[in-house]
């Protein structure tokens, strides 16, 4: 290409540049600003012909104070010989004024595919906060107002059952009892409901340990036992006898064993047996729950994991509809992995992985 | 131990009927209801309360913030006081304990053990 086209193509490219309405800015391998467009000079208030080949460590210690959180903004804008690409938020503050900054970087290559720099891409994702803000006061008033009138229904029901109100008669008692489960099943429908919500507005703030999986799993055992002994279903557990630690939220972790032990139990024939089977593969802890149910056809494969499928015969009723659905949202913000295999006329497993805890080396 | 006295601060007029007949029939004499907590700041002086059961949302003064003044004030500092509430995620349950409460318990609740869970969370605690 002759140079006046490279001039040419040059200008069209930082024409483009100043065009946009996020920030850029290139840093290069010697730590100094090799570019930044009109709209990163105008949040920045620098004039750019006067720091384009100055350190970028400079323009970072005037930046600094409107930069949020302070170790957040200590990364940002500085040459690492990191090639991978990354993302990272930071709160841009001007007077009274805070502005949701999405910062993305990456290596800057040149012709010859070497790393020549890194860029930083400055996107305002204020309106997102917005909308995530008002998803996270919506799921919190919902609860509140939906848990409230259920609170009031239940109980007097349940009082009226205790007999506080006096005697009841067969007949009444029955209607009660079947207005109490009602009650109940709503009140399981309705903390689904905003349980997945959250999941999938990223609003679960998770407490997570490190811990065996084996203890979460016991304990959704021990929980659905009841249920299962109802059924006529029986639970066994299978594992090695040591499994690495995973990093995860104990509680949730059960909500996922839980839900895929309330949908086998659902499908499992009488006398049927569930299987829990613990085992490691390679760096991920995986969790098995294998029934000996109806199965589920090729097809309807890809269905199960969403809301309110009901994929097959189930040999009893119960259930939201959304337990498979929130054990996907769960097992994901672990970074792990969830899915089924199945036969027809043989049973299903549900299975998910969670990658094992980095050992910390010793010494 | 028993309870002799509780006060209820809840704003919903049902769940307070709920509530206070729930633990009228398992054994508490008296059951003060507060609407909100400017109410329960203004009568718990007087009433001197055994225990004080508080909803979160409530108008003009939410629970978090009751409890708060409660904690700050010497002559109301020892009173325990527990969560009744639909606010039920751990940070909620977090923000509440880290306020000086004793306890949580969450809506929708059962009323024919309120009294007894209770009961139990002011035995764990030694008051």
């Amino acid at each position: 290409m002759d140079s006046a086209k490279t001039k040419a193509r040059i200008t069209i490219e930082s024409e483009l540049l100043d065009s946009i309405l996020s920030a850029v800015a290139v840093v290069d391998r010697e730590g100094r600003l090799a570019y930044c467009n009109r709209a990163f000079a105008q949040r920045a208030g620098i004039e750019r012909g006067q720091w384009v080949g100055r350190p970028a460590a400079e323009l970072l210690t005037l930046l600094q104070p409107r930069l949020f959180p302070a170790d957040v903004a200590e990364t940002s804008l500085r040459w690492s010989n990191d090639e991978k690409e990354s993302m990272q938020e930071v709160e841009w503050r001007e007077g009274e004024r805070t502005t949701h900054l999405r910062e993305d970087s990456g290596p800057w290559r040149d012709a010859q595919g070497k790393v020549a720099g890194r860029i930083f891409l400055y996107h305002d994702i204020s309106r997102e906060k917005e909308i995530d803000r008002m998803k996270s006061e919506f799921i919190s008033v919902a609860s509140h107002e939906l848990r409230t009138p259920m609170t009031s229904i239940k109980g007097s029901i349940d009082l009226v059952l205790s007999g506080f109100a006096g005697q009841v008669t067969s007949e009444t008692q029955e209607l009660l009892e079947i207005a109490h489960k009602s009650c109940d099943r709503l009140i399981r429908l309705i903390n689904d409901i905003l349980d997945l919500a959250k999941i999938e507005a990223g609003q679960v703030r998770f407490k997570k340990v490190l811990l065996d999986l084996t203890d979460p799993v016991e304990r959704a055992i021990r929980g659905v036992k009841p249920v299962a002994d109802q059924a006529g279903v029986s639970i066994r557990l299978v594992r090695p006898d040591s499994l690495p630690q995973i990093e995860a939220d104990k509680d949730r972790m059960e909500q996922v064993v839980t839900n895929l032990l309330g949908n086998a139990i659902k499908f499992s024939p009488e006398n049927g047996e569930i299987v829990v089977e613990l085992s490691l593969h390679d760096h991920w802890v995986q969790c098995a729950v294998i029934d000996r149910g109806c199965g589920i056809a090729p097809q309807d494969l890809e269905k199960v994991f969403g809301r309110f499928q009901q994929v097959g015969e189930p040999s009893r009723k119960g259930g939201t509809g959304l337990g498979l659905a929130i054990a996907q949202g769960l097992v994901h913000e672990h970074n792990g992995k969830i899915w089924v295999e199945s036969q027809v006329g043989k049973g299903s497993q549900f299975l998910f992985r969670i990658p094992a805890a980095a050992v910390k080396a010793s010494g | 131990m028993t309870l002799s006295k509780v006060l209820l601060v809840e704003d919903d007029p049902d769940i307070q009927v709920v509530a206070r007949m729930s633990l009228k029939v398992s054994g508490v004499p008296e059951v003060v209801i507060a609407s909100n907590g400017e109410e329960c700041l203004a009568m718990v002086r007087q009433v001197k309360p055994d225990l004080i059961l508080l909803d979160v949302m409530m108008p003009k003064l939410d629970g978090y913030e009751t409890c708060r003044r409660l904690k700050a004030d010497p002559e109301t500092q020892l009173i325990p006081v527990i969560f009744l509430t639909a606010k039920a995620q751990h940070y909620e349950v977090k923000q509440g304990m880290e306020l000086g409460a004793l306890g949580y318990l969450t809506k929708p609740f059962d009323p024919t053990t309120l009294h007894s869970q209770l009961l139990e969370l002011l035995q764990q605690n030694g008051s």
